[in-house]
């Protein structure tokens, strides 16, 4: 009879600890569309995997991981501690430390108009945001915690449950909901309210200094060198500037990292880095993959005076200034200025204030610390 | 440590070392059969010249495998195939750099046009240089060279779906 009552007892409690466990799933789960807004100078060249379409819970979850500690290996970093908003998602140093404490082999990017990257990384090795996520997470110069570990933490935090119920159905914690919710916030990080995009829009008047770096970064140098350019615009593209594109800026000609050729196992590849984004470029210095510029005076000096040649080197960044003896820019002093006057006037300052992308622990959130150990 | 860096060093230069691949151009999408094209195997197609004004203003004479020939190698539908629906058939030519072109398939039949549209491996008999070739897309006749593109890596057939 004890036996009897001892067994009928367990069964009872594993049912408990079954249920329990069990994804619970959320009565009438219909998230809302999240209406991502932006010029129509941005073109509409995105993609939006579609088993994951970007929804108001989904970003709200994903804002959270994206600030959440528990994800890394001693509670201590957020993906939010090396992508900054004040500093348009970077940290300013030259190689970020990892939870782990060693530094990152490359200078941490933008997080800008991620919506229409098709290409990610320094290298263009991830191809999708829900991708892309997956590797700082577990990677031990990065995030250094197995995803299992992660996802037993954000069960223990206790908050996480019904958030991932209202993002994906049910409140089952899993590597691919995580990334889908990180991917869905970072696709909301778009820019556009610099005064460049108030210009624009007919909305701003630019110094005579501005109009002038607008018309060096956008010229197109000709045959005979009588169009003043700095061919900027040939790599960094439109309005967003940003193009899609691999290229040799001339840094080097002997390669400690071989960028893309890493990728692809083409001897032409080496030294190509991605085109990134220029915009809020005021706000992330350093400058380049290795972080060897540290002001914008330097990288414009680079592009004018200092292209290293090889048979790497771009062939956009060959012949200009219609062949003068030394086959440089050599813009004048002013034009310097002028060009960086540009460069500042991609700096969107609503985008860095956007309570939208702010940590949402900071004071007066409700957050709680839970002892994991 | 410094040990530590000589090791990474080496690491590093043999992994740039072992990574490095034979060049291939992959044909793919709506095609018969998807190809990886050696440049030995493209040297098995017919050769066709072809002129272009580049950049610095002056004429070149580029030589190389017509597009035409590497896409019917591939059972892409050209020449009495090319009507009805398989006119909304582009061709999208991508380059090493990540720059991509398009062209529609008419844009490269012969039973359409003359223009002969190349993949050229040489520029006046020689080689084309390092960051251009070894195959460039050469469409001759039109006022820029901006759908000229270096570096082709892959052409993808496909439909436009609008
Ligand atoms: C220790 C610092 C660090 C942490 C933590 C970190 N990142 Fe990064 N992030 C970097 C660095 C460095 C790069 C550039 C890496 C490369 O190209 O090899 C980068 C690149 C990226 C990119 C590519 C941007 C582009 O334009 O291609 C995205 C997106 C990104 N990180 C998102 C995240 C997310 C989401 C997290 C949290 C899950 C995160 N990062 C955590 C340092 C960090
Ligand atoms: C041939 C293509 C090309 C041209 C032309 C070009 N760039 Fe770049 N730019 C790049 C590439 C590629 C990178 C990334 C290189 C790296 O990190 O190794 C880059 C990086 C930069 C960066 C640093 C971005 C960062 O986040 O660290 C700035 C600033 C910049 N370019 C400004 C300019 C300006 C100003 C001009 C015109 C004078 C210009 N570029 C012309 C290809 C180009």
């Amino acid at each position: 009879m004890n036996r009897l009552k001892y067994i009928f007892c367990l069964i009872i409690l594993g049912s408990v600890l079954i249920a329990l466990n069990a994804a619970v799933s959320i009565d009438f789960f219909k998230p809302e569309p999240y209406q991502l807004t932006y010029p129509n100078y941005f073109g509409n060249r995105y993609l939006i995997p579609n088993d994951n379409p970007t929804t108001v819970e989904g970003v709200s979850l994903g804002r959270m991981l994206f600030y959440e500690k528990a994800l890394s290996a001693g509670n201590k970093i957020s993906c939010g501690s090396c992508h900054r908003q004040e500093l348009a998602f970077t940290d300013g140093k030259d190689f970020s430390q990892g939870a782990n404490g060693t530094p990152q082999p490359r200078n941490t990017m933008a997080l800008v108009n991620l919506l229409w990257t098709r290409n990610l990384f320094w290298d263009g090795r991830a191809k999708l945001l829900e991708v892309q996520v997956k590797e700082p997470l577990s990677n031990i110069h990065e995030m250094n915690q197995p995803i299992a570990t992660s996802i037993r933490k954000l069960e223990a935090l206790g908050i996480y449950s019904e958030k991932f119920g209202r993002a994906f159905g049910d409140t089952k914690i899993t590597e691919d909901r995580i990334a889908k919710a990180l991917a869905q916030f970072e696709r909301t990080l778009i820019s556009a309210d610099s005064k460049y995009d108030r210009y624009l829009q007919g909305k701003y008047q630019p110094t005579a200094s501005e109009v002038n770096g607008i018309a060096l970064f956008y010229g197109r140098p000709n045959a005979q060198g009588n169009i003043r350019s700095a061919a900027c615009s040939h790599c960094h593209g439109g309005p967003q500037t940003y193009s899609e594109l691999y290229m040799n800026n001339g840094l080097d000609s002997v390669y400690k990292d071989p960028g893309r050729e890493a990728i692809t196992g083409q001897d032409y590849d080496k030294g190509r880095f991605r085109t990134v984004t220029l915009r809020n470029i005021a706000l992330t210095a350093p400058y380049m993959h290795d972080a060897r510029f540290k002001t914008l005076e330097e990288v414009v000096d680079h592009y004018s005076d200092h292209l290293v040649k090889s048979k790497y080197l771009s062939p956009f960044l060959q012949n200009l200034s219609g062949g003068t003896a030394n086959n440089q820019m050599n813009l004048t002093i002013n034009e310097k200025k002028d060009l960086i006057a540009f460069l500042h006037m991609l700096t969107d300052s609503t985008f860095i204030q956007d309570r939208r992308f702010s940590d949402p622990f900071e004071k007066g959130s409700n957050y709680k610390k839970v002892n994991f150990n | 440590m410094k040990k530590i860096g000589t090791l990474l060093a080496a690491l590093l230069l043999t992994t740039s070392i072992y990574a490095q691949q034979a060049f291939k151009l992959k044909v793919s999408g709506e095609v018969g059969t998807p190809l990886e094209l050696s440049l030995q195997d493209l040297t098995k197609l017919p050769r066709k010249n072809a002129a272009l004004t580049d950049r610095d203003g002056k004429v070149h004479q580029y030589t190389g495998v017509p597009v035409y020939a590497i896409l019917q190698k591939a059972g892409v539908t050209l020449g009495g195939e090319l009507r009805g629906a398989n006119l909304s058939k582009y061709l999208l030519v991508k380059c090493a750099d990540g720059y991509e072109v398009l062209l529609s398939l008419a844009e490269i039949d012969n039973g359409f046009t003359d223009r002969e549209v190349i993949l050229a491996d040489t520029i006046e008999q020689q080689p084309l240089e390092a960051t251009k070739g070894p195959l460039r897309l050469i469409v001759p006749g039109e006022k820029k060279p901006a759908r000229s593109c270096f570096q082709v890596i892959e052409m993808v057939v496909g439909y436009g779906k609008e």
